[in-house]
């Protein structure tokens, strides 16, 4: 969910952009988009759908997760003349790094956690184990974490009113959708 | 069903190929970032 708030406001900006110059918005062509549909699959079955995601274990979970963003990684890397897209690139890479360090899922640091979530919801997770099969992340002390300053460890400031935790990765990626929204104003028209 | 069939054609004839361009372009956008971010809202664990 915040992430798309990168993709809503990266595409207003872009038509904002476009009407303000009096151009008409041209959104970047990909290469190799049926990659991403290819990629997004296994993770779609392992994290986001109810009905398979409650039959894999943790371990098929997390090779979902992996061979996901290896997939999405290589749609990065061939489509990385697109202005944004090393951003995007750099962020997917930060994930990946750190999942891959950590047994195959995203570590979420137990202070972080403590810093955004109810206390009963707290109390229900168990350190060392995945939070639940609709998550990518795994609950860990910082000192245990391989390469930390990878991990979820970040969160809002406390008047922001959506609470989560998120990582590097992911204010690269954050900002690398933007860019490559908002860019599009300023190449050859194709939308009125 | 012809009238049913020639409304279909019609109105699928209607649709802007730059705006189908365009909304390829967004959802293959929005795969990519749900994709590659692993952000953790502690809502959703499905438990």
């Amino acid at each position: 969910m915040p992430l798309l708030f990168a993709v809503v406001s990266g595409s207003l900006t872009g038509l904002g952009i476009s009407r303000l110059k009096g151009n008409t918005w041209s959104p970047p062509n990909f290469r190799l988009t049926w990659l991403v549909f290819l990629g997004f699959l296994p993770q779609w079955l392992a994290v986001y759908l109810p009905l398979t995601r409650n039959l894999l274990t943790d371990k098929q979970a997390s090779i979902c997760l992996a061979t996901s963003q290896i997939l999405l990684l290589v749609f990065t890397l061939a489509n990385l003349r697109v202005p944004g897209m090393p951003l995007l690139l750099i962020g997917l890479g930060c994930n990946l790094t750190v999942i891959l360090a950590n047994g195959g899922f995203m570590p979420l640091t137990v202070e972080a956690a403590a810093r955004f979530a109810d206390t009963s919801i707290l109390n229900s997770l168990t350190i060392g184990e995945r939070i639940g099969s609709a998550s990518k992340d795994v609950l860990l002390p910082e000192a245990q974490i391989i390469l930390p300053m990878l991990a979820d460890r970040f969160v809002p400031p406390p008047f922001f009113p959506y609470r989560f935790a998120f990582s590097l990765g992911d204010v690269f990626i954050a900002a690398g959708a933007f860019w490559v929204l908002s860019k599009g104003s300023s190449a050859k028209p194709i939308l009125v | 069903m012809k009238k049913l069939i020639n409304q279909v054609v019609f109105f699928a004839s209607k649709i802007n190929k730059t705006h189908l361009q365009f909304a390829l372009m967004i959802v293959t956008l929005t795969l990519v970032v749900l994709g590659a971010g692993a952000p953790e809202e502690l809502g959703k664990t499905g438990r």
